[in-house]
């Protein structure tokens, strides 16, 4: 029996009316390897990641990116890395940068001279 | 578009919290209390993920199975504007989709799998879906009232704590926020229209109020095992609560134009404040999730279908080192 | 400013050229919801949605430079005889085989024709030309990409492509069909006429196909299927026209 449907587009599918899908249509991998989406809204300034798409290759990657993630608003460029390309950190090592903020001596927020400045100006030695 | 505020879960697949290491479970709750996200590869307990996984997947499914009893109207929306309109509308639908199960693969089910358990039955989505869009009022009625609930529910989770699926979901109202203009303009364009449109409208609403008093879900009282997914940030908001801030902000917008809500006993309560309404009929609510609604099996046939026709393109683009990792974020 | 029988030939070009497009980017826009995956779905969409706006700007200019009804009227309200669409476009979607195929082999064609009035004496059009130029660059990207990746992919792509290519070519070649007051218009700068367009595009037709492997039918031994422009459609046409007036045809007059 085919499904009737209320949908012209399905009716043309001529679907046979099933008790029960089977439990799987898809294979592994079957919907490829997946690519980091980077946007570049105007030029000047950075590319961002905005996303991933599922592609066979770099370049089907961008013709899907492009319609994906650059089909509202603007855009000026964009990049696309396979997921397998990007060597990311584990969240865990966070810890090799929780000090970094401390480290004042790289900041100029850690010279701090008027003091001096305001005590040289009282003191005698300032003619 | 539309995060279906009600989520399926099956009570027997909970995992068991107190197996999981204390202080890493101190850890994690500590993170989401002080407010930070939780990113893809840091430690998180099973349940949480279970959880994650569930909500997001059929957050897609419903997306994706959602594209349908709109997409019936695309070759048939009447003038350019319309046609235009509700064919960007619908390919949202499909981008949200894939939005979605990319956050959900975050987690480490692969997207195959998604559709395989959405196909087999095994994953559910939105029950509004699994009802017929009869004529070009409903997609109206669809795209103002439907989408505007699944707004109520995305915002509130768009503040959850996990990263992926919070910056999915920024996206994903932006352009909700556009389904909701388009649907509102449809529906009035009718209700001041012409007799015909304006019965056209009115039957929509009718036919479709219930399926809308169901999209939140059972009340709270009727609801079990809230607490945790609360406490980690993954349900966002009660369902009464969502469903009391939708009557709040559409209630009037229907009556504005004169079209009439099919609930007699629908009142804004003025000393509680609250919405008062007949409650829906629950047991319909839960034979549709058990897949007897009146399109279940068309929606999985016709998702099938899409996915078998389309097998040949994607073997012929494979390569033969194709090998996939767990995407980033 | 052009005489009558100038301004009558760009009328048949514009209607031409919009009633493909619209049937085209009608028949595109049922594949979304049901595309082979997501990513490629949400592409399609968008070309299928970028035919439908351009045959609303070529309607547009039939409207506000010639004088003929408005986009929806032109559009929704005519009768089947009177519309101009080659046969090509009126099939139905079939498999994703023949709708790329059929991608391709419009697709070039617009990029051709476009290229070409992007320079037209006739203003309008030259402007909307150089307006979607960016648009149709990527529909032939799109094109292309999946061509050449399907010709160099499975045994069963390669002999899919193949026989949809051999079987739609007549078809394709009927996008060429010549019209009158043609001459009018090549002399004129308006448009450099079908049979320029058709070499054209059977040059970048066999540059795509030899880069995909696959075979160039001979143009000379296949018969353009013709008709099309002249008011005679193939049987897929007419349901096409119901089923997308449907809803507008409830009430004409009323407002959507």
């Amino acid at each position: 029996m085919k499904i009737k449907s209320l949908d012209p587009r399905v009716s043309r599918l001529e679907l046979d009316a099933v008790d029960k899908q089977p439990d799987a249509v898809l294979k592994p991998e079957e919907h490829w390897e997946t690519y980091q989406v980077f946007h570049q809204r105007k030029r000047g300034e950075k590319h961002s990641s905005v996303g991933i798409v599922h592609a066979p290759s770099a370049e089907m990657a961008l013709v899907f990116a492009k319609e994906q993630y650059g089909r509202r608003g603007e855009t000026v460029n964009m990049w696309i890395v396979n997921t397998r390309d990007v060597l990311a950190m584990d969240y865990d090592d966070y810890d090799v940068f929780a000090t970094t903020p401390d480290k004042m001596y790289r900041d100029p927020a850690g010279y701090k001279v008027n003091d001096k400045i305001a005590e040289f100006k009282k003191s005698n030695l300032h003619v | 578009m539309y995060g279906g505020g009600y989520i399926h879960d099956d009570q027997k697949k909970k995992t068991d919290i107190t197996a999981e290491d204390p202080a890493l479970l101190a850890e994690f709750e500590a993170r989401i209390a002080r407010g930070e996200k939780i990113e893809p590869r840091d430690w998180m307990p099973a349940e949480y993920r279970r959880q994650l996984i569930r909500m997001i997947e059929q957050h897609a499914h419903s997306e994706i199975i959602g594209a349908l009893p709109e997409g019936t109207w695309i070759t048939r929306a009447p003038g350019f504007r319309r046609k235009l309109a509700l064919m960007a509308k619908v390919q949202d639908e499909v981008g949200h989709a894939q939005l979605l199960y990319s956050a959900a693969e975050t987690l480490g089910k692969s997207r195959e799998d998604m559709i395989n358990d959405l196909i087999n039955g095994k994953s559910k989505y939105s029950n509004v879906f699994n009802y017929p869009s009869k004529t070009w009022a409903d997609v109206a009625v669809i795209g103002f009232l439907i989408d505007a609930a699944a707004i109520v529910n995305q915002v509130a989770n768009s503040k959850g704590s996990y990263g992926p699926y919070c910056r999915a979901l920024e996206r994903i109202c932006y352009e909700e926020s556009f389904h909701l203009k388009q649907g509102h303009s449809i529906f009035v364009y009718l209700a001041t229209g012409t007799p015909t449109q304006r019965a056209m409208v009115q039957d929509a609403l009718n036919r479709w109020w219930q399926p809308i008093m169901h999209f939140f879900g059972p009340s709270d009282k009727m609801s079990q095992h809230t607490e945790t997914l609360m406490r980690w940030k993954v349900k966002m908001a009660s369902n009464d609560d969502m469903r009391q801030q939708f009557l709040n902000m559409y209630v009037p917008k229907i009556r504005e134009v004169g079209i009439v809500i099919p609930d007699p006993n629908l009142r804004k309560n003025p000393e509680t404040n609250m919405w008062e309404f007949t409650e829906p009929d629950w047991n319909e609510f839960y034979e549709v999730i058990k897949g007897n609604g009146p399109c279940n099996a068309e929606r999985l046939a016709v998702r099938r279908a899409a996915e078998d026709n389309g097998a040949w393109v994607r073997a012929a683009l494979r390569k033969a080192d194709q090998h996939y990792v767990t995407p980033l974020a | 400013m052009f005489n009558k029988e100038t301004l009558d030939a760009v009328r048949l070009l514009l209607l031409f050229q919009a009633d493909d497009h619209l049937i085209i980017g009608h028949r595109n826009s049922e594949w979304t919801g049901l595309g082979p995956i997501l990513e490629e779905d949400i592409a399609f969409s968008s070309i299928a949605q970028d035919k439908i706006g351009h045959a609303l700007g070529l309607y547009s200019i039939l409207n506000e430079n010639l004088g003929e009804a408005d986009p929806d009227t032109l559009a929704f309200m005519r009768n089947e005889t009177d519309f101009t669409s080659s046969h090509l476009v009126e099939l139905p979607i079939g498999e994703y085989d023949f709708s790329l195929v059929r991608h391709l082999f419009f697709d070039l064609a617009a990029h051709i024709r476009f290229e070409d009035l992007a320079t037209s004496a006739f203003d309008p059009v030259a402007k909307l030309a150089r307006k979607v130029k960016g648009e149709i660059k990527y529909h032939v990207f799109h094109a292309n990409t999946f061509i050449k990746q399907l010709g160099h992919g499975s045994e069963e792509s390669k002999a899919r492509l193949q026989s949809a290519i051999n079987q739609n070519f007549g078809l394709a070649l009927g996008m060429f069909e010549s019209f009158e007051g043609e001459q009018l218009l090549i002399d004129q700068g308006i448009y450099k006429g079908e049979a320029a367009i058709r070499e054209a595009w059977l040059g970048e037709v066999q540059a795509v196909l030899l880069e995909a492997g696959l075979k160039m039918p001979d143009a000379s031994k296949v018969e353009p299927v013709l008709g099309g422009r002249k008011g005679f459609h193939t049987e897929y046409l007419q349901p096409l026209l119901d089923e997308m007036t449907e809803v507008f045809r409830v009430d004409p007059a009323a407002e959507w």
